[in-house]
């Protein structure tokens, strides 16, 4: 009774965290139906993995009641470790691993930069405030989380 | 560039994903992806909606600088410079491998356009050729357009031509040996006034006025016809 539904758990939680990330990988083509999928499910895996660990945990500790040889429930346990460590997988951002995000950006005067006149920029001008940001940095971090002129922008590049 | 707001709601973004080479963003606030180059919710509590687009410029920092002496510039994160690309980025991308292609007409994947999509119509102005041409008369939709390179050799910018009270559209044609950024860059053939980068005139019958900035964006050719099937190529491909 224990084992079919412990598997049951780990599928539904390692099939919850790969499947977003093999269809949501770099250079690979994605199809419009998968993409929507993949997004759907890491909108609500949250939901799903919480059932899974509460299942298998369940599951354990009504092993746990009949079952008093060690290597069994050791084996038991693992199985919950498993679930619980997809759950705790699918919280990680692999995207902003790959590319960190700059959490306070900083900014120096356009006199006073000791970047090179020849690398380009990205500039805009939002309520007579002129910003730029290198394309080096930006196609690196990918988004900056950005107040212009008093208004919050987003640049991306 | 997007203003990070709608409907009153600030939302803080994240990288979190990728869409055929054009990434996914994810606002704290909500849950909702967003797609960069098209600033549109594909999935989500706000799917369907759309961020309002700020204008953005691609120029070289002398140049930038040169017009803008009060502006500011992000700093690299130290921690993380060491990750950037190298100077030659862009070069080194040319050859990165893609997964969607749209060879025809003559693209190739790689090839960078400027994108202009705007009253009705959607072209792509292949970026070696403007270079060259260094001043492009052309439409989009059925607007008369204006491509200009800038100082740098490296910028363009995309003006609409149309200059108010002269009919039809004016010609424009470039200064051939322009002077400091500020200087006339190009003069028009309806009131012979000169021009500068910033499309404003600085010399000539039409002095202060200015035309109208159309957004263009630089991206790879695959990219911009993905999101645009119905774009136009200029120069016009060769049967």
């Amino acid at each position: 009774m224990f084992l079919p539904f412990c598997l049951l758990s780990m599928a539904v939680a390692w099939g919850l965290l790969l499947y977003p990330l093999y269809v949501i990988r770099p250079f690979r083509a994605q199809g419009a139906k998968e993409l929507v999928v993949a997004l759907a499910v890491m909108r609500f895996r949250a939901m799903g993995m919480a059932v899974a660990v509460a299942g298998a945990l369940a599951a354990a500790v009504w092993y746990w009641g009949r079952e008093h040889r060690r290597v069994r429930r050791f084996f038991s346990a693992a199985g919950v470790a498993m679930v619980a460590a997809a759950a705790l997988l699918s919280r990680v951002n692999v995207y902003e691993l790959m590319f960190h995000p700059t959490e306070r950006p900083t900014f120096s005067a356009a006199g006073e930069s000791k970047l090179d006149g020849g690398e380009m920029v990205i500039a805009v001008k939002v309520s007579g405030t002129a910003r730029a940001y290198p394309i080096r940095g930006i196609s690196y971090h990918h988004i900056v989380n950005d107040v212009v002129g008093g208004e919050p922008i987003v640049a991306t590049y | 560039m997007w203003r990070s707001e709608i409907d009153g709601l600030r939302l803080t973004f994240h990288l979190a994903g990728i869409n055929n080479q054009n990434f996914l963003m994810r606002d704290e606030q909500t849950g909702t992806f967003w797609q960069q180059i098209s600033g549109r919710a594909v999935s989500g509590p706000l799917a369907g909606r759309s961020l309002t687009l700020v204008p953005s410029d691609e120029l070289t920092f002398a140049l930038w600088k040169s017009e803008e002496p009060q502006g500011t510039v992000a700093n690299d994160v130290a921690k993380y410079v060491s990750e950037y690309s190298p100077k030659d980025w862009d070069v080194r991308m040319r050859k990165a491998r893609t997964v969607l292609s749209y060879r025809e007409h003559g693209m190739e994947p790689r090839d960078l356009v400027l994108g202009v999509q705007a009253f009705g119509g959607s072209r792509a102005f292949r970026f070696d050729a403007v270079l060259r041409e260094k001043l492009v008369i052309d439409h989009v939709g059925l607007e008369p357009m204006l491509l200009v390179v800038g100082p740098d050799e490296e910028s363009v910018r995309v003006f609409r031509r149309r200059i108010a009270g002269v009919e039809p559209a004016p010609g424009f044609y470039r200064v051939e040996h322009p002077g400091p950024v500020a200087a006339a860059l190009f003069l028009d053939d309806a009131t012979g006034s000169g021009w500068n980068f910033r499309g404003c005139a600085v010399s000539g019958k039409l002095q202060g006025a200015c035309l109208e900035r159309v957004e263009a964006i630089k991206d790879y050719w695959f990219d911009w016809r993905h999101y645009h099937p119905d774009t136009s190529i200029y120069p016009s491909p060769k049967r």
